[in-house]
């Protein structure tokens, strides 16, 4: 099974073009889709799970044409918004059991016994009567996926599920995405690179919603292997470096700018090649988007 | 920086669309506002314009509208905590008082504009085209600005006051609108105080208090006058409320905590234990791979989940039992008026505490309808998890129609309390028979149908409109566009939403007919809502797309396969019933509307009216045989009229006015020596029938002729409620007529000078020489011989006046034979129910010989309360009437008692229909109450004398004679076995509706003896006045009066109206009360009845 996207297209009535003739070929397993906010991505990924209309172009998974056949679609969808509530005087027992009775699981002990896994799987057993109202980020993400995975989804789309997390509660959660099986298309959104590093086998970055990079992370890391080079520099001369080399980033380090440049050859100048991790890849990326005719 | 804070909010609001909405709304609705508040009222000399209607009316809308204040007041606050800034907001420098006060004000000055908009369409409906400017006073600026002062802005600032810190202090918008209900229940516990100086001042409304501070005026001054404000109980009314509100402000100014948590540290240390727990195991556990369903059986589930699920979720809602227990209260504490009759409550019976608990509770359950169905529709967008709804494979239709569900049955629990309370309420008055099966119907077959036909709508347009409060708006200005349809007559069942009313149960005859038509245009209606639903779960938000083009647009792709068949199923079920419906009321019956109904009255009157007083016989002899069908609702009479010349010249044609109804046939007519038959007005269901012979003056005809009335399917709104299962009553009026019929002309004056048609008198002038030999029209006589068999179902009893000469049961139908030994006026009625019986009789002891006069109770089983008090005021009543006026001159006297679709007793020859509801089960204490079960039997007897022995000209005065003497007689025995107190009681009860009635007066009053049809004149002060007479002159000398004037005026051989073909008139009754009077209190009889004295 594949997601297949050809040359989707969006424009939002303000003009905003938030999609431009995106074209993907999404396999099983984890894709990572990295880019700014608004990027586009979450845009992206509401097509995809029938919640917005596209203007044009196609998207197939398998056999289903998820523009059309929205229904068909989200039987074997599990979505997690990058934004969600829950009702706060229910328990996640209850909310849960709700969902798997509307996602189609109409027997009650299967639906008990999947309800009971899911919890379990997703580390919320023990707090299963609490009302949702009390929950930590960390807990509702979770149940976020618990409920994702309830109708075991074949395709499986989750929006900036970390955003807000502590490193804790991000490790916990990755456990219980790393676990899912290769049978599923699993979409990550998200504008935290290390999220795709860990996690992902394939991944595209977008921009001003269009596709500018897409390929396997470390083949992607290998291909800017000895064009990265760093320097700390004094705040008064970024801008200067800036018009002299292409900076992809600036961060900063002991409270001084480091800069990031990308360079064919080692340009000298204090410069020190750094091994070139995807965060670089990213901002290349990213940089050259915006900057096209530095390029 | 509180300015800030003001500006900041009043910005905001600029910007928002529902300012505008909520305005126009206001707007719009204050155009027809005094039409609306007084819909139905007689302005009598009222102005349309005048203060007093434009204090009610706005105090009534503010009112009704407060829901809107607490739409804006309640989310100034709670807004924050809904978007989540609080934080942001509470933890800058502002200060607390700052931001409440900045809050506040803000929020009142948009509350203020969005009111400003009933001053402006008030003013503006003042020009609308439909107000005559003979109802109108000259417009003032002034009178409204004044009245929005004191009236609106005070109570709008306590609803403000309210509504703003119960928002601010629960963060809970549900439970803001149920301060609403609580307002309201204020508003009805106010009516239970008796005070009414207390009743003024405690009004939220101040509905009852611009009636207190005018109560002394007249109606002109009532039409005219400005309310008095300074000083009154106006002015310490609007001071406590306003009062009211700066303590709610003070009181959530100190409660209002500046803080982002609302107390949860219980729950927050309860997570931070469990958030330890080790993560270890977890990928050892599989997730089984459970069967997911898309099926019929698998959607079954779901809308079983989904109606129970939000179910619980209202439920755990602390406002919604707010609501369901102010509901429950209202009942207990409230005075409630059962089916009161002149300050007499009746028995707690189930169908009055139903009634009673329906009115009561009707504003709870529209609120709970408009409000909860927004909150359910937008249930997940609130909670934000609509996201996650959206992209699962559920049904939009099944959620929604879930959700449907789910509001019903709120309104089941709603009604169950209810009940439960009705039945304490009865318990607590001593009252067990509580017949839980009117219980249920009442609520269940009557309300809850239509409740849940407007939920559709209520779902539908919160499914179209994608927001919340403009949808709340628009659902309410469906509801009330449904009203007005109504009134303005578009209100046939197939196309006025929800179709008719079940119409009135009353014991006798349960719902009768009405059940079977009504349930069924409620199934044709619920299809439809069905159909509703299915379109608005097409068009519902789902996803991000909200805009409702994009979204017509993308429902064709929604319609999936089940759906589709769901839907073309229900259609053709809703096209079926509906032509099944069609088919009953505009095939076999006629539907008129109300323009086509004018339309005819006019054409009649303008084609028929020259034959009004064309000489035509009078109906000397009547000898029907009659079959009732009560079940089938049908009956056939057969038989003959001899009809007789008694005018001067001779009659060559004989017009004949058969009923309008075309389930009433005139199956055969025939004339002695035959006639010719002319159709030309057939239209109008008047025949003229030429006779072969001329009718010479003196000579009489015999007319044979059978009708028949043919109950076919059902008509369209609540058909005729005379021929019923158990409980017919019909008079011979139903019977064919003679002549031209007065009661078909168009009524209302207003109408008719549109139509240019002359205005038309109630009564004709006391000289008019052509109403003077009328009593009443149709065929009048001086007298009949009245003979009748009348049948009916085997187990009940068929009752008309006369003798019962042979009783027999024959095919399985009883039969009974009534005849008159004496003549009759030519006023009869046919009774048939299943009876018990109550007998006795009196033997009369005035005259020579001993007369024994029978007389019998009819009554529905276990309506024997007052049964005794009945039959003891037959006899008192036979004994004073016979005694001082003349004697009895039937063999036997009946009271029967008949379903309460109509509220009255009325007196026919020796016989008293009775409705249910006035005397049968009223609850009487004699040391409180007026026995008005007592009264009445006297007042309906003396009729037998007024009425029966003496007729009244068709002319003014004609009421004084027949019910102002018959109220004098019926005192005189209430006074006779009654203490003075009741007598004085009954009094003032008359006084108080005399100056009720002379308050709606819109012409001039009339003295007594030139009134017309004021009940206030005829029954209240005629009461008055005769009592005050009897107590001048003497009660012997009134009745000596009377009975000079029976012997005189009475159609059978008075000494006066046997010479003259006129009937008697005010002017003759009052020569025989100046007769009696003393020459030096002669000044009494023209105070108390030629003049308009005031009290």
């Amino acid at each position: 099974m594949e997601l297949i996207i050809n040359n989707l297209s969006k424009t939002y009535s303000n003009g905003i073009k938030a999609l431009q003739n995106i074209s993907l070929d999404i396999p099983t397993g984890m894709f990572g889709l990295l880019g700014p906010n608004g990027a586009g991505k979450s845009t992206l990924m509401r097509t995809l799970s029938t919640l917005q209309e596209a203007d044009s172009g196609s998207v197939f998974l398998g056999d289903i044409d998820v523009l059309k056949q929205k229904n068909e679609l989200r039987q074997v969808l599990g979505y997690l918004p990058q934004q969600f509530g829950l009702y706060p005087k229910i328990s996640a027992e209850v909310l849960l059991n709700h969902f798997a009775v509307l996602k189609g699981i109409a027997n009650k002990s299967e639906r008990q016994e999947l309800v009971k896994a899911l919890l379990e799987k997703t580390n919320l057993y023990e707090v299963r009567k609490q009302n949702l109202k009390g929950y930590s980020g960390g807990m509702k993400q979770r149940f976020g996926i618990a409920q994702a995975l309830l109708n075991n989804p074949k395709l499986l789309i989750v929006d900036e599920p970390t955003a807000g997390l502590d490193p804790v509660e991000r490790n916990r959660f990755y456990n219980v995405l790393s676990e899912l099986g290769e049978h599923t298309v699993v979409i990550l959104s998200t504008h935290i690179v290390d999220d795709v590093k860990e996690l992902c086998t394939n991944m595209a970055i977008i921009n001003q919603g269009q596709v500018c990079l897409k390929g396997n992370p470390s083949q992607i890391i290998e291909d800017l292997k000895g064009k990265v080079y760093k320097k700390t520099i004094e705040k008064p001369e970024l801008n200067l470096y800036k018009q002299n080399y292409q900076v992809i980033s600036e961060k900063l380090f002991l409270g001084k700018p480091t800069i990031h440049i990308l360079s064919d050859n080692n340009p000298g100048d204090g410069f020190t090649g750094v091994n070139a991790d995807l965060e670089d890849v990213y901002f290349s990326e990213i940089f050259n988007n915006t900057n096209p005719k530095s390029n | 920086m509180w300015y800030n804070i003001f500006k900041f909010e009043i910005q905001y609001r600029i910007k928002r669309p529902d300012t505008y909405v909520f305005f126009l709304f206001l707007f719009l609705f204050s155009i027809v506002g005094v039409d609306f508040v007084f819909q139905g009222a007689d302005f009598g000399a009222m102005k349309k314009n005048s203060p007093f209607v434009i204090a009610k009316t706005m105090g009534a809308i503010t009112g009704i509208f407060m829901i809107l204040a607490s739409m804006i007041m309640g989310v100034s606050v709670l807004r924050d905590f809904e978007y989540e800034i609080e934080s942001l907001i509470f933890s800058t420098t502002i200060k607390k008082k700052d931001y409440l006060l900045g809050r506040f004000l803000g929020s009142f000055t948009v509350l203020l504009f969005v009111f400003s908009g009933v001053l402006f369409g008030m003013m503006l409906g003042e020009f609308m085209p439909w107000h005559n400017p003979n109802y109108l006073l000259e417009f003032s600026f002034l009178t409204y600005l004044k009245t929005f002062l004191i009236v609106t802005l005070p109570t709008l600032f306590f609803g403000a006051s309210l509504f703003f810190v119960t928002g601010a202090l629960s963060r809970n918008l549900v439970v803001v609108y149920t301060q609403g209900i609580f307002l309201f229940v204020v508003f009805m516990l106010t009516k239970a105080i008796t005070n009414q100086f207390w009743q003024a001042i405690l009004d939220p409304f101040s509905l009852t208090t611009t009636t207190f501070v005018t109560k002394s005026w007249s109606a002109l001054e009532r039409g005219t006058q400005s309310i008095p404000f300074f000083g009154g109980a106006l002015m310490y009314n609007k001071l406590f409320w306003f009062s009211l509100g700066i303590l709610a402000l003070l009181y959530g100014y100190k409660k209002f905590n500046f803080n982002v948590i609302k107390n949860k540290q219980s729950k927050r240390k309860k997570v931070q234990v469990s958030n330890i727990e080790p993560v270890s195991d977890a990928s050892a556990i599989t997730i089984p791979d459970a069967e997911k369903q898309y099926g019929m059986l698998s959607k079954w589930t779901q809308l079983k989940q989904f109606s129970w699920f939000y179910f619980l979720n209202i439920c755990k809602q602390s406002s919604f039992w707010a609501i369901v227990i102010c509901g429950m209260v209202i009942i207990l504490i409230n005075s409630v008026s059962l089916g009161t009759v002149y300050g007499v409550d009746s028995y707690p019976a189930t169908y009055f505490i139903v009634e009673e608990l329906k009115e009561t509770s009707i504003y709870f359950f529209i609120i709970i309808l408009v409000f909860y169905s927004g909150e359910l529709v937008w249930k997940e967008r609130g909670a934000k998890l609509n996201l996650i709804y959206d992209a699962t494979a559920m049904s939009s239709f099944i959620n929604l129609a879930g959700k449907y569900i789910a509001l019903n049955l709120i309104y089941v629990v709603l009604m169950l309390a209810l009940i439960s309370s009705g039945i304490i309420f009865q318990t607590l008055n001593g009252y067990y028979n509580y017949e839980f099966s009117v219980y249920f119907s009442g609520f269940f077959l009557e309300i809850l149908p239509s409740l849940a036909l407007f939920t559709f709508i209520a779902f539908f347009v919160q499914a179209l409109v994608n927001h919340k409060f403009v949808g709340i708006m628009v659902v309410i200005i469906l509801f009330i566009s449904t009203i007005t349809l109504g009134v303005f007559g578009f209100d046939h069942d197939l196309y006025f939403f929800g179709g008719r009313s079940l119409g009135t149960y009353s014991d006798m005859n349960g719902y009768g007919h009405s059940l079977k038509p009504y349930l069924l245009i409620k199934s044709y209606w619920l299809f439809f809502g069905i159909l509703l639903l299915i379109i608005g779960s097409l068009f519902i938000v789902r996803g991000t797309e909200t805009n409702l083009l994009k979204r017509l647009k993308i429902s064709k792709q929604r319609i999936s396969k089940p759906l589709f068949i769901f839907g073309s199923v229900i259609t053709i079920i809703f096209i079926l019933l509906g032509s099944f419906i069609f088919y009953n009321t505009n095939v076999l019956n006629d539907y008129w509307t109300n323009s086509e109904a004018t339309e005819f009255r006019i054409a009649y009157e303008k084609n028929l009216k020259s034959f009004e007083y064309l000489p035509q016989p009078k109906i000397v002899d009547v000898n029907l045989k009659v079959e009732l069908y009560p079940l089938s609702r049908n009956y056939t009479a057969e038989g003959y009229y001899i009809l007789k010349n008694t005018n001067e010249q001779p009659i060559n044609e004989i017009h004949i006015q058969k009923l309008l109804e075309r389930s009433v046939t005139l199956d055969t007519i025939t004339f002695e020596g035959g006639a010719t038959e002319n159709n030309k007005y057939a239209t109008y269901n008047y025949t003229i029938y030429q006779l072969n012979n001329t009718l010479n003056p003196g000579d009489s005809i015999k007319m044979n002729f059978k009708q028949s009335l043919t109950t076919k399917g059902f008509e369209s709104g609540n058909s005729n409620s005379t021929i019923v299962g158990n409980g017919t009553f019909f008079k011979n009026q139903d019977f064919p007529t003679i002549g031209y019929s007065r009661k078909i002309e168009l009524n209302d004056n207003d109408e008719r000078s549109k139509y240019n048609l002359p205005e038309r008198t109630s009564r004709a002038s006391r000289d008019d020489m052509t109403e003077l030999v009328n009593a009443r029209s149709g065929g009048d006589s001086d007298g009949i011989n009245f003979e009748m068999i009348i049948g009916t179902e085997i187990n009940q009893t068929a009752i008309a006046p006369g003798n019962l000469i042979k009783q027999w049961t024959e095919n399985n139908r009883s039969y009974y034979h009534y005849k008159m030994k004496q003549p009759i006026v030519n006023f009869y009625a046919m009774v048939s129910a299943r009876y018990e019986l109550k007998k006795d009789k009196w033997i009369s002891k005035s005259d020579s010989i001993t007369k024994h006069v029978a007389l019998e109770i009819y009554y529905h089983k276990g309506h024997d309360y007052n049964i005794d008090r009945m039959m003891l005021s037959m006899k008192a009543s036979l004994n004073y009437y016979s005694t001082h006026f003349s004697p009895y001159q039937y063999e036997q006297l009946r009271i029967m008692e008949f379903p309460r679709y109509a509220q009255f007793a009325q007196s026919f020859p020796g016989t008293v229909p009775f409705s249910e509801s006035i005397g049968f089960v009223l609850d009487i204490d004699d040391e409180t109450d007026v026995d008005m079960a007592f009264y009445v039997t006297a007042h309906e007897i003396a009729h037998q004398w007024f009425g029966m022995q003496v007729a009244a000209a068709n002319v003014k005065g004609r009421h004084l004679i027949l019910e102002t003497l018959s109220q004098y007689a019926a005192m005189m025995v209430l006074k006779e076995h009654y203490p003075k107190e009741r007598v004085q009681q009954f009094l003032d009860i008359q006084n108080d509706r005399y100056l009720e009635g002379k308050r709606r007066e819109s012409g001039q009053e009339p003295a007594l003896e030139f009134v017309e049809n004021q009940e206030y004149i005829y029954y209240a002060k005629g009461a008055i006045n005769m009592y005050a007479l009897q107590k001048e002159i003497g009660e012997d000398k009134v009745n000596l009066a009377l009975k000079r004037f029976i012997n005189d005026w009475n159609i059978i051989d008075g000494s006066m109206k046997n010479h003259t073909n006129r009937y008697a008139t005010s002017k003759d009754l009052l020569g025989y009360f100046k007769e009696v009077t003393p020459d030096n209190q002669q000044y009494i009889i023209t105070e108390l009845f030629e003049s308009v004295c005031e009290f």
